[in-house]
């Protein structure tokens, strides 16, 4: 049965099935996002197609529930921090390679930081941690696009009134 | 506030202190010993007699046995890139693009020796990459391994996007209620 819109009070119908649906698939969107930047040392994969991944969900969920109830689930200076906590870890992997290396200066060559006995699986363990990084970083960048651009067009709308 | 700005200076100068010390680590562009641009050795051989057959551009039958029985493709060509030292090349046979010859080896006398050396780009990125990383996507370990600069630099460009459209369509106002 449609719903009177409680974001903006205009009257859009928004519909029973769309936000079930959507209330379903948005935990497995985000598990299958992280399945894919975790998965992208051993298959196709990576940071910035999980990233993107993850973000689709909250577009998702401020398709199916509005950019009220999604702003509160995911509020603007959470992901402000996220921004640029991606990059700081894709850089903070490599000042630890610069630190472990002790002296050698070799920055980004993951294969000095002592996680295992091995150079090789250092390395791969390392690839892991960037893609982390990079991950956290698209994500919330395509997320405040998004919502950005949606609160933008609320703000229009409102003013039109 | 002011102890916290004090703290914030002190971090950035020991970051930029930080980034001048790797900055010096990165090999100078085309710089033939930097680490992608260096040779892999292949194998070395008695040089007697085919000095001179290199110096006039013919490949050794000797050598493209021992090319062969590696199972690596037998250079087409070879170029005298100084005395003592030769750069042997493939012509690849491709109809519809002007065939451009890929560096395939590197011959480099030492004393009585011909070393062969085999271009490293290709066989570290493609062949000795799985050992090297323990990863078996080639894509992945070219991308955040061998190119880990590149793709910070990357990250660094999505993140500068995201800020940049922050700055421009920030609500200036309220959240709409």
């Amino acid at each position: 049965m449609p719903r009177e819109d409680r974001d903006t009070g205009k009257g859009k119908s928004r519909s029973v099935v769309v936000e079930t649906v959507s209330r379903l698939m948005v935990p497995f969107i985000q598990l299958f996002a992280l399945y894919v930047i975790i998965h992208g040392a051993g298959g196709p994969g990576g940071g910035f197609q999980g990233g993107v991944i993850f973000a689709s969900s909250f577009v998702l969920y401020v398709i199916a529930f509005g950019i009220v109830k999604a702003g509160n689930r995911f509020p603007e200076h959470a992901n402000i921090a996220l921004f640029s906590t991606g990059v700081y870890l894709y850089a903070g992997v490599g000042l630890l390679c610069v630190i472990c290396s002790l002296g050698a200066a070799q920055y980004l060559n993951y294969g000095f930081i002592p996680l295992t006995h091995h150079f090789e699986e250092n390395r791969a363990l390392g690839m892991d941690l960037v893609e982390i990084g990079i991950g956290i970083t698209v994500m919330a960048v395509i997320t405040s696009i998004f919502f950005n651009l949606v609160w933008k067009r609320e703000e229009i709308e409102k003013g039109e009134d | 506030m002011k102890s916290l700005s004090v703290a914030a200076l002190a971090f950035i100068i020991v970051l930029g202190v930080l980034f001048v010390y790797v900055a010096e680590d990165i090999p100078d562009f085309g710089d033939p010993n930097s680490a992608p641009n260096r040779y892999v050795k292949l194998f070395d051989t008695d040089a007697a007699g085919l000095v001179d057959e290199l110096d006039n551009g013919i490949i050794p039958d000797s050598l493209n046995a021992k090319i062969e029985e590696i199972g690596l493709p037998l250079p087409s060509e070879v170029a005298k890139l100084k005395e003592g030292e030769w750069e042997a090349v493939i012509v690849p046979e491709e109809l519809h693009y002007a065939p451009k010859e890929q560096k395939y080896y590197f011959i480099e006398k030492k004393g009585d020796e011909l070393w062969v050396y085999r271009y490293a780009l290709i066989k570290r990125f493609v062949e000795e990459g799985h050992h090297e990383t323990e990863v078996p996507n080639m894509v992945t370990y070219i991308l955040a391994d061998y190119r880990g600069y590149d793709t910070l630099g990357e990250t660094t460009v999505i993140f500068t996007a995201g800020v940049a459209v922050l700055l421009l369509l920030r609500r200036t106002g309220k959240r709409p209620e």
